[in-house]
């Protein structure tokens, strides 16, 4: 048998895969903690990557399910992992990925000028419906104290996902990293029915 | 166990057995794919490349899966992203990176038990837990740690790191550069010494050079004086701390002056290195270009912490030189972040920019020329005049008179100040008109006051009152507020200081015995912001480079000592 190198790594990867992935996700761990809550977020204005002051109640407001993180353009460890649950969740979505607005907020405004944030996006194939946001210390302050999400220090920050129910507009708050199974399956049960019925 | 747990330990071994099955069907480990034949210099560059940047070899991205099914691209997840530079791992965001570098690896590693080690659902670092210990691995077992996350003790590992299906050729590139990693000191460090330099340039004064050995040599006195209690400490039988263990090391500084044209400063630095090693270079100044010993330090992978300069390399790539800010080019950065926020500018004819064809103007041209473009603003009208055109007057009433802006950048020395009532009498009764308070100097406060209205300045120093944490001296107590009387101020003596005694210590004494200039980086990079003395925070992140990133627009009220009124915040996007 032999076989080109990309074939190769197709098979590999399902290998991978498999030997990486539980024999029965309903039996999986869960390794996050989740809980639903209801937040008042002052409506600041805040600086998208491409330079546009943006309220952020509009954004939160929108009649679409909302996913919420803090993250920052140099970041290592955490910040990847949810900036590629995100990147993930848009794949998966598929041709639907305009159906959930994605919403990172910068932990770095100093540091985090739009062009860092675009950089960023780019980086990580975002499509559109992924925001990156900065602005003033002051108003990210106030933003992550209502969520309930106050990072002082950006040296000593957690992973936090903020998914809103646009039907009530409550927030369900999982603290840790999902798989991308997992966060889908999160996302689906504030989804449109369209989009309810992805298989996980 | 758990059902999840026995079906990871089952499948595991199955995964691999057809990763296997698939490589030697597909011959992947014969020996014409073996990396072999490759110079060691090609073979670094190639396992550099992916450790750091997440490139295979053949150019592609490295693919690789986190929390068993998120598939992410390397090149936005590099192993050094987290693991840093040197391979010595990190403690980020509640996660602790164990070391990559194969002097660390090839040993069993445990490392110190903590209180996050309490098995808990509900608690903040259940994401974030890795192996208590481990034996030593091999390049068999680095290889299956790599590929699917388990280490020669079959722990498995920690969700954040990442599962690299690479292939065996792919897998030896990188192993080899993990080997070579962090293997030998960087030169200008032992266990009991540390050895340092510091530049100083032949166009500073006796006073700029005095205001900077005086806390240079301090540093190193105290430093010195501290070893000798260290080891009076030890002398009577005392046992030290693992900290206190590395914190103590005799230290040297040498003093590396540069005379003549620039263009001779990278061999003098050569010769002055090659004669003496030193680990980093602390501090520095000039009043010219720092690009020769930049360029020089990222040459020699030598740190340069800090220097006294208002030219630093403005730089995303350079990774040996740490500077307080951009300089000029940050004054006018902040420019543009200002007008670019204006609700209502003049259209794009009525704005002009006159640059002084000095290195200053050039720089402060530079900083808001890249700002507004990267802000999608069309180019401005930008005109340059010698100092003799700007000093007699008569050009540049000519040219505004031609050009009536309502908006004028006008980057020139404090020699224009007097002639600013005529000049601005030229043009619309709107105009507004922004100098560089660097630029200036001492002189900035000596704008007419009849057009102060109309005059806006860039100021990248601390405005806010700073309340040092002890009594006397330069941490005082009494809050020390800035006032017109600093304009001009190079702070010479207290930013050394502060670069000394808040960052570059902290880094060094966190080494340990891990004498590894990249390492120094690694850690610097991963402290926390700070309030300091001269500005309003510096904050660090991987990466970057300019502590200080802020930067006011100010006005300044009426009398001989005016106040100064800030019209921005600290720091504009």
């Amino acid at each position: 048998m032999k076989l080109p190198f990309q074939g190769k790594l197709a098979l590999l990867l399902i290998a991978l895969t498999l030997a990486a992935l539980p024999a029965d996700p309903a039996r999986a761990e869960v390794r996050y903690k989740r809980s639903v809550e209801k937040y008042n977020i002052p409506d600041v204005l805040l600086i998208n990557q491409d330079g546009k002051k943006v309220r952020i109640a509009s954004l939160l407001n929108s009649g679409e399910p909302v996913i919420v993180d803090f993250i920052y353009g140099s970041c290592t460890t955490i910040c990847p992992v949810l900036s590629a649950g995100f990147v993930n969740l848009q794949r998966r979505l598929g041709a639907q990925s305009q159906k959930v607005r994605l919403i990172s907020i910068t932990i770095d405004p100093e540091h985090d000028s739009p062009k860092i944030l675009k950089d960023y996006l780019k980086r990580y194939r975002a499509q559109p419906g992924w925001d990156f946001l900065t602005g003033s210390r002051a108003d990210i302050d106030a933003v992550m104290k209502a969520f309930n999400a106050y990072i002082p220090d950006k040296m000593s920050h957690y992973p936090i996902n903020l998914i809103r129910d646009p039907r009530d507009g409550s927030w369900v708050r999982i603290f840790g990293l999902m798989s991308s199974r997992e966060f889908l399956a999160e996302y689906q049960q504030v989804a449109p029915p369209s989009v309810s019925g992805l298989k996980p | 166990m758990s059902y999840y747990r026995l079906a990871r330990f089952t499948l595991l071994p199955l995964g691999a057995l057809l990763l296997v099955v698939l490589l030697w069907a597909g011959n992947g480990w014969s020996a014409a794919v073996l990396p072999s034949g490759l110079p060691q210099a090609e073979l670094i560059r190639l396992g550099e490349r992916m450790y750091r940047d997440g490139m295979l070899p053949s150019g592609a991205p490295m693919p690789a899966f986190i929390r068993g099914d998120v598939e992410v691209d390397s090149s936005a997840f590099s192993c050094s992203s987290c693991h840093l530079r040197a391979g010595l791992g990190s403690f980020e965001g509640g996660v602790v990176t164990p070391p990559t570098n194969g002097v660390k690896l090839y040993q069993p590693y445990r490392r110190p038990p903590s209180l996050d080690d309490i098995p808990d659902q509900t608690g903040r670092y259940i994401y974030a837990k890795t192996v208590l210990e481990r034996p030593a691995y091999n390049r068999e077992t680095l290889a299956s740690a790599m590929r699917f996350g388990v280490d020669p003790a079959g722990q498995i590992f920690n969700d954040v790191m990442p599962r690299y299906p690479l292939s065996e050729r792919d897998m030896s590139v990188l192993i080899d550069y993990l080997e070579a990693l962090s293997s030998e000191p960087s030169p200008g460090a032992t266990s009991k010494e540390f050895r340092f330099a510091t530049i100083i340039t032949d166009d500073v004064s006796p006073e700029d050079r005095q205001a900077l050995l005086l806390p240079l040599q301090k540093f190193i006195d105290q430093k010195n004086q501290q070893l000798r209690m260290y080891q009076d400490f030890i002398k009577f039988g005392y046992s030290p701390t693992t900290e206190m263990k590395y914190a103590f090391r005799h230290a040297s500084l040498d003093l590396w002056e540069l005379k003549g044209a620039p263009e001779s400063w990278p061999a003098q630095l050569a010769a002055y290195y090659h004669k003496k090693p030193v680990f980093a270079v602390l501090g520095g100044i000039s009043n010219g270009d720092w690009r020769p010993i930049h360029d020089f330090c990222e040459e020699q992978r030598l740190p340069c912490l800090f220097p006294i300069t208002d030219f630093p390399v403005v730089s995303e790539t350079g990774w040996y030189s740490y500077y307080f800010n951009k300089g000029y080019f940050q004054e006018g950065e902040a420019v543009a972040r200002y007008l670019n926020r204006e609700e209502s500018l003049p259209v794009e004819g009525e704005m002009l920019q006159i640059v002084e064809d000095s290195p200053q103007g050039k720089a402060l041209a530079a900083g808001f020329q890249q700002s507004w473009g990267e802000l999608e603003r069309p180019a401005l009208t930008t005109l340059t005049l010698s100092p003799r055109e700007l000093a007699d007057g008569k050009a540049l009433s000519d040219v505004l008179t031609k050009y009536q802006p309502r908006l004028l950048l006008l980057w020139a020395d404090a020699a224009v100040l007097p002639k600013l009532p005529a000049l601005l009498g030229q043009l619309p009764g709107s105009a507004k008109v922004f100098l560089s308070s660097g630029y200036l100097g001492g002189k900035s406060a000596t704008v007419p006051e009849g057009v102060r209205g109309k005059v806006y300045l860039s100021y990248p120093y601390r405005l806010t009152p700073f309340v040092g944490p002890k009594d006397g001296g330069f941490d005082a107590k009494v809050p020390i507020l800035t006032t017109a009387k600093d304009f001009g101020d190079r702070r010479i003596t207290s930013r050394s200081t502060t670069m000394l005694r808040q960052v570059a210590l902290r880094g060094l004494n966190l080494l340990y015995d891990n004498l590894y200039r990249e390492h120094l980086f690694d850690l610097m990079g991963m402290q926390m912001d700070l309030t300091v003395r001269d500005y309003e925070r510096f904050s660090f992140g991987p990466g970057q480079r300019y502590v200080s990133k802020g930067c006011y627009i100010i006005q300044l009220g009426p009398g001989a000592d005016p106040a100064l009124l800030p019209r921005s915040e600290w720091v504009m996007h």
